[in-house]
C-alpha cells in the first residue's frame, strides 16, 4: 500500500506512522459537518467568484492613555464587547448577501485568509457609529481603507430583534467589498485563492512552497507557478488547513453566541446612550436660550447656575451607572467566550506547531533533506 | 437616621449686620476677587502647583459617612463672621478714602450688586445648599474616586501620574487632584460662581472633613463651610445587589 515511498525500511516505518496521523486527521476533518462549509480548496465545488473572508475581532479603539477615556466618553469594557459584537454583524451582512464563500470571525488576523477584513471602532455611542475598515486579499492587494459612519434616529429604537440600528453601515461595507470583487477577473480571484493556500503552506513548510510565490517590493505576493494538482504535500496542507478551520469555526460559533446573548443588553445600552446624547443637545440649547432667574449674585441666580451643572452631571453619571449595569450583565458572557476562545486558540496553536513539525518531517523524508531546525 | 437635624434658616439676623448702602467701585471689587481667587479658591483653569494626579501616596476615603452636625460649621455663625469681615474691610476702606480718595466699600443693604445683602445671603445659602448631603458613600480605587452624595451629584476624580484632572463642558470647568494628603475638587461655573471642596481624613480614619468654599464675583470674600462626617458601617441586609441594564437592580441572597 505504501510501496510508492522510496525509502529505507526505517524511514518507511516513520513515514507510515506520520501518514497514519495525517490520514486520521483528514478523516476526522472530513467526518465533521462543519467542514462542509470550509474552504474553497481545489476540488471543492464553490462558485468561482466566491472568496472566503476572515474577520478578526475589531480593534476596540481604546487609547492606551487611560486618563483620556472618560473625557472621550469611552467605556473600555463596553468597547471590548463591541469589538467582538460588530464583526459578527458584518459577517451576517456578508453571509446574507450570498456573494461570499465562508465568512469567519477570527480571534486574530489570519494573514493567509483569501480576503481579510479588519476594523477599528472610532466612535460608538448609540447615536453614531464610526468604523475604520481595511480589507486586503491574500496577495496583499488593498480592497478597502475607509471610514464608515452611521447615525440613528429615534425610530431606530427600541431595536427590533434580530436587527441592528447600524445595519446600513454593515450593508455598505458589504456592498463596497462586492464592488471591489467584481473588478477582479476570474483568474485574479483564482490566483488569490491559490496564493492564500500557498501562503498557508509556506508557513508550514517554507522549503517546499516558498518557490511558488514571490514578494514584490510593494509587499504583494505574486504567483510564480502552481504545484501539480495531485501534489501530495499540497493535499496534506489543504487537509491541515481544513482542520484549522474546524477550530476557527468553533471559535466563530462562540462569537456568534456572545453576540446573541449580549444583543438585548447592548441594544438597551445604545438606546439609552442615544437618548442621553439627544438630551444633552437639547439641554444645552435650553440652557443657552433661557434668561437668569434673579439678579447677579442672588441665591436664585446662583442656584440656577449650580442646578444646570448638577443636572448635566447627574445625566453623565446616569450613563456611568448604565455602563456598570451593562458590564455586570455582559461581563460573565464575555469572560466565558474569551476563555473558550483562548482555550481553543491555545489548542490550535499547539496542534498547529505539532502539525508543522510533522509536515516538516514528512517533507524531509520525501526529499531526503534534513528537517528544518 | 442618626443626626439628621437640619440647620435652621440662618438668614434671619443678616439685616442686623448690614450697614447703609455704599457703592463699591467695580475696579475694587474686581481687584478683591482676583486676590481671593489667587489665594486658594483660584480658577481651576490655572494649574495650581500643589494639585497632583499621582495617587501613589493617596489617602483612602472609601466607606460610608454620615454628617456630624455637632462638629460641623454653623452657617449662621459663618455668615456673621463673613459679614463682620466685610464691615471691617469697609471701615478700613473708608479710612483709606479719607486719606486717598473714594475707593471704599461695604455691605450694600438690599438691592443687588457687589457685596449687597442679597449677594452675601445668596452666597451663604448656596454654601449651605451644596453641603447638605447627610450621607456620603465613597468608592475609591487606584485610578478613581467617586464621592456619592445624597441629594446631589457625585464628585468624581481620576488619578494618573503627572497630571491633575481637568474637564471642560459647556456647563462648567472642573478640576481635581491631590494636595498632599488632601483631595481637592474645584468647580468653575458660569456667572462668576466657583466652588471648591477640600477633603481631609482624620488620623484614625474615622472622621472626614469637607471644607467647601464658595466664591461669587458679587461678593468680595469667599464663604467656607466645614462639614464633618463620621464613618459608619451600613447594616447587613442579607442581600447582594447589583445594577443590570435589562432587569434593573437585581438582588440575590447571600453575604455581602
Amino acid at each position: 500500500m505504501y510501496d510508492w515511498i522510496p525509502l529505507s525500511r526505517v524511514r518507511e516505518r516513520r513515514a507510515v506512522r506520520v501518514l497514519c496521523i495525517v490520514a486520521c486527521v483528514a478523516f476526522m476533518a472530513q467526518g465533521k459537518p462543519a467542514l462542509a462549509v470550509t474552504g474553497n480548496d481545489a476540488g471543492n465545488t464553490v462558485e468561482a467568484g466566491q472568496l472566503d473572508v476572515g474577520l478578526p475581532i475589531f480593534d476596540p479603539g481604546i487609547p492606551a492613555d487611560a486618563s483620556t477615556h472618560s473625557k472621550l466618553g469611552i467605556f473600555p469594557e463596553i468597547r471590548k464587547a463591541e469589538a467582538k459584537y460588530m464583526p459578527v454583524m458584518l459577517r451576517q451582512a456578508l453571509v446574507d448577501s450570498g456573494d461570499w464563500g465562508v465568512v469567519r470571525v477570527l480571534p486574530e488576523a489570519l494573514e493567509s485568509s483569501e480576503l481579510l477584513v479588519t476594523g477599528t471602532i472610532l466612535h460608538s455611542d448609540g447615536q453614531r457609529l464610526e468604523l475604520q475598515i481595511n480589507a486586503r486579499d491574500a496577495t496583499g492587494a488593498q480592497w478597502l481603507d475607509k471610514v464608515y459612519t452611521g447615525t440613528t434616529t429615534s425610530a431606530d429604537y427600541p431595536v427590533k430583534v434580530p436587527g441592528d440600528p447600524f445595519l446600513d453601515v454593515y450593508a455598505q461595507i458589504a456592498s463596497d467589498l462586492l464592488a471591489m470583487r467584481r473588478q477582479k477577473s476570474a483568474k485574479q480571484l483564482a490566483d488569490i485563492r491559490h496564493v492564500a493556500l500557498l501562503r498557508y503552506a509556506s508557513g508550514l513548510a517554507p522549503e517546499a512552497f516558498a518557490s511558488y510565490l514571490a514578494l514584490t517590493p510593494s509587499g504583494q505576493y505574486e504567483l510564480l507557478r502552481l504545484p501539480a494538482e495531485d501534489d501530495p504535500m499540497l493535499g496534506r496542507v489543504s487537509r491541515i488547513r481544513d482542520q484549522e478551520y474546524l477550530f476557527v469555526d468553533t471559535v466563530d460559533e462562540q462569537y456568534a453566541r456572545l453576540s446573541e446573548e449580549m444583543a438585548p443588553t447592548y441594544n438597551l445600552w445604545r438606546q439609552f446612550g442615544a437618548e442621553q446624547a439627544l438630551y444633552r443637545e437639547e439641554f444645552q440649547g435650553r440652557v443657552s436660550s433661557r434668561g437668569s432667574e434673579g439678579p447677579p449674585g442672588s441665591f436664585a441666580a446662583l442656584e440656577q447656575t449650580y442646578n444646570v451643572y448638577k443636572m448635566s452631571k447627574i445625566h453623565e453619571q446616569d450613563l456611568d451607572e448604565l455602563a456598570l449595569g451593562f458590564n455586570n450583565e455582559v461581563a460573565p458572557t464575555v469572560m466565558d467566550v474569551s476563555g473558550t476562545v483562548v482555550k481553543l486558540s491555545g489548542t490550535l496553536d499547539t496542534q498547529y506547531a505539532e502539525w508543522r513539525a510533522i509536515l516538516q518531517r514528512i517533507f524531509a523524508l520525501e526529499t531526503g533533506l534534513a528537517p528544518a531546525p | 437616621m442618626p443626626g439628621t437635624r437640619r440647620h435652621g434658616t440662618p438668614w434671619g439676623t443678616l439685616a442686623a449686620h448690614m450697614k447703609r448702602p455704599q457703592q463699591i467701585p467695580r475696579s475694587a471689587t474686581a481687584l478683591l476677587l482676583v486676590c481671593v481667587l489667587l489665594c486658594g479658591c483660584g480658577s481651576p483653569t490655572a494649574k495650581r502647583p500643589g494639585l497632583q494626579g499621582d495617587n501613589s501616596k493617596a489617602v483612602n476615603f472609601s466607606g460610608s459617612w454620615e454628617l456630624d452636625y455637632s462638629q460641623s460649621d454653623n452657617t449662621q455663625q459663618k455668615l456673621d463672621s463673613v459679614v463682620g469681615e466685610l464691615n471691617r474691610e469697609a471701615e478700613r476702606r473708608a479710612q483709606g478714602n479719607m486719606q486717598q480718595g473714594p475707593i471704599g466699600g461695604g455691605i450694600v443693604m438690599g438691592g443687588s450688586g457687589a457685596n449687597s445683602g442679597t449677594s452675601i445671603l445668596g452666597l451663604a445659602r448656596m454654601a449651605d445648599l451644596i453641603t447638605q448631603s447627610p450621607l456620603l458613600e465613597i468608592v475609591q480605587n487606584e485610578n478613581k474616586i467617586l464621592v456619592k452624595r445624597e441629594e446631589d451629584f457625585a464628585l468624581s476624580c481620576e488619578f494618573y501620574p503627572g497630571q491633575y484632572r481637568k474637564v471642560e463642558t459647556p456647563f462648567g470647568i472642573e478640576a481635581c487632584g491631590w494636595d498632599a494628603h488632601q483631595l481637592v475638587f474645584k468647580l468653575l461655573l458660569p456667572d462668576g460662581l466657583s466652588i471648591q471642596h477640600v477633603m481631609t481624613i482624620g488620623a484614625a480614619g474615622q472622621k472626614l472633613n469637607i471644607a467647601t468654599t464658595v466664591v461669587s464675583d458679587q461678593v468680595s470674600f469667599p464663604f467656607t463651610l466645614n462639614r464633618v462626617y463620621n464613618r459608619f458601617e451600613p447594616g447587613e441586609t442579607g442581600f447582594k445587589c447589583q445594577e443590570t441594564l435589562t432587569r434593573g437592580r437585581v438582588c440575590t441572597t447571600g453575604s455581602r
